[in-house]
């Protein structure tokens, strides 16, 4: 039988505060508002309200979609990125960080505007490909420096030690320096999960069916404008409450490191 | 060398600053020389138009950055023969007429049909001219109607009539609207979609300038009623119809209308 040791590592982890009260915390509230209001709404006044949620159903879709395939996309160049960013070989980190500052430098909607037109004339992209690579495209730069920064934050003797039990370089960093990293990096990687599930609505623009597009067609036709927006917002903020939850739910697994 | 940041840096304040009075300073000048002018004849009042300013060659934006075209020379000489002031604001379609609801500006100047849904929630004044919708396609398309275009995408500027043509065709692959109507005819060119359905003044104009090469109008979409374009007020503001449909009847009445027409060479 294996023993099992938990160790608590305190610093910069969530931990369920003393104070914490249960169920009444700023996420139940906000979740239960949200949907509530939406049920509210849809049952009180279904002639305005229960069209506009028919109306929206696929552009969630879209939203959903375009935002789970650029985190994985943006996660992979991210990572890639800030190992190429910490890398000792001068060539692979001085393109690592080239790419960084020129997405950095550019803004999102710029970034949609160049992939979907400007490039677009050489190479026709449908355009929720346009839509997925410009996201994954820009948040893999962001994420590449959060990778980076949660790296360079363990500590040297980690590196020391693993070197000199005879880890070679790929395995002290896939198997001692990247596990405890991951614990620092979750934390701001979620934030930025939550930031590009936000950002996605700026898709819209490429004419792409959106969320927000959905609701933007809608208004334009029936002149709801107060209607449409606000359960635009709503399923907006319901949709980035439920990727919150799921981001600290990782996080608070994380936070007690389990070691065989 | 820190010395040479500093000192720098110093440079580049006191120019930014010194650009900075500049510019209070020509704006103190100004207003003194207009101040006499207005208090010595009653100032004609001002009317706002907001104006979809993607749309040639009704309204755009020209090189010089100023916002011309046919509609917006149509109600500059309205304004004069009404005797009032035409401003021009630019003001994205989307959401043009929610900005009108709040009391932005005072009326909308943008190719702006007339229907039934509008005249639910706004006033619209006596009509500029009839327009009619266009299926514009890729050169090498075959298609002359919508019906030929079935398993194919398509697109139109969001909340036009010209989506509304659109909006409950079925079969389509795929029913695209964007915000500008220019945008549209790119993803047209791009080959993203197959075909615009666009109004005919816009139709013509880019077929046959932008990307004469490119593109062309495919049919005609007939329709049982007469659509025609207006300046759109919010709901009860007699006055401003009143001014701008005096000065349209005036502007007809005396051949200014055509005049204008034929500049833009419209049909």
């Amino acid at each position: 039988m294996t023993e099992t040791r938990t160790i608590d590592v305190g610093e910069g982890a969530a931990i369920p505060s003393k104070s914490d009260w249960g169920l009444f915390n700023a996420w139940t509230i906000s979740i239960v508002g949200a949907v509530g209001a939406i049920l509210y709404l849809i049952l009180t006044q279904p002639a305005p309200y229960k069209r506009i949620i028919y109306y929206l159903a696929d552009g969630v879709v879209i939203t959903f979609q375009v935002t789970v395939m650029s985190i994985l996309c943006a996660c992979c160049i991210g990572l890639i990125v800030g190992l190429g960013r910490v890398s000792k070989n001068k060539a692979i980190n001085l393109v690592a960080s080239t790419y960084v500052e020129i997405i950095r430098g550019i803004p999102l909607l710029v970034q949609l505007f160049y992939i979907y037109y400007a490039l677009g004339r050489f190479l026709n992209v449908h355009d929720l490909t346009a839509a997925i690579i410009a996201m994954s495209v820009c948040y893999g730069a962001y994420m590449g420096e959060v990778f980076r920064a949660g790296i360079t934050a363990i500590d040297k003797g980690q590196t020391e030690a693993a070197r000199s039990l005879g880890f070679n370089t790929k395995q002290t960093m896939f198997l001692v320096i990247l596990p405890q990293a991951w614990r620092t990096i979750l934390p701001p990687v979620g934030n930025e999960f939550i930031a590009l599930l936000k950002d996605t609505s700026l898709v819209s623009i490429l004419a792409v069916s959106d969320l927000l597009r959905r609701g933007r067609e809608f208004s334009s036709e029936t002149f709801l404008y107060f209607e449409t927006y606000t359960m635009v917002a709503l399923v907006y903020l319901v949709i980035t409450l439920i990727l919150s939850k799921g981001v600290s739910f990782m996080e608070a697994r994380l936070s007690h490191y389990v070691r065989h | 060398m820190k010395r040479l940041f500093k000192s720098l840096i110093l440079v580049a304040a006191s120019g930014i600053l010194a650009l900075g009075l500049a510019g209070c300073g020509e704006k103190k000048e100004e207003k003194p020389a207009e101040a006499p002018a207005a208090a010595a004849a009653p100032a004609p009042k001002t009317i706002i138009f907001a104006t979809d300013a993607a749309y040639p060659p009704m309204q755009y934006v020209n090189d010089q950055k100023e916002i011309v075209g046919f509609e917006v020379d149509v109600m500059k000489a309205v304004a004069e023969k009404a005797g009032f002031k035409a401003e021009f604001k630019n003001v994205a379609w989307d959401g043009i007429f929610a900005g009108l609801a709040a009391g932005k500006y005072d009326a909308i100047s943008s190719s702006v049909s007339i229907t039934d849904e509008r005249k639910a929630s706004m006033d619209f004044s006596d009509p500029i001219m009839s327009i009619e919708q266009m299926l514009v396609v890729g050169t090498a398309e075959k298609a002359t109607d919508l019906a030929a275009l079935k398993g194919k995408s398509i697109g139109a500027q969001i909340g036009t009539t010209s989506y509304l043509v659109i909006k409950d065709v079925k079969g389509f692959k795929a029913i695209k609207t964007y915000d500008e109507v220019g945008l549209a005819m790119e993803d047209l060119v791009k080959g993203s979609i197959q075909a615009v359905v666009a109004d005919s003044p816009v139709a013509v104009d880019y077929t046959t300038k932008k990307y004469a090469d490119k593109i062309k109008i495919a049919a005609t979409l007939k329709s049982d009623k007469v659509e025609n374009i207006g300046i759109a007020v919010k709901k009860g503001n007699a006055e401003v119809i009143a001014l701008v449909n005096k000065g349209l009847a005036a502007i007809k009445a005396d051949g200014t209308f055509d005049k204008i027409k034929e500049a833009h060479k419209m049909k």
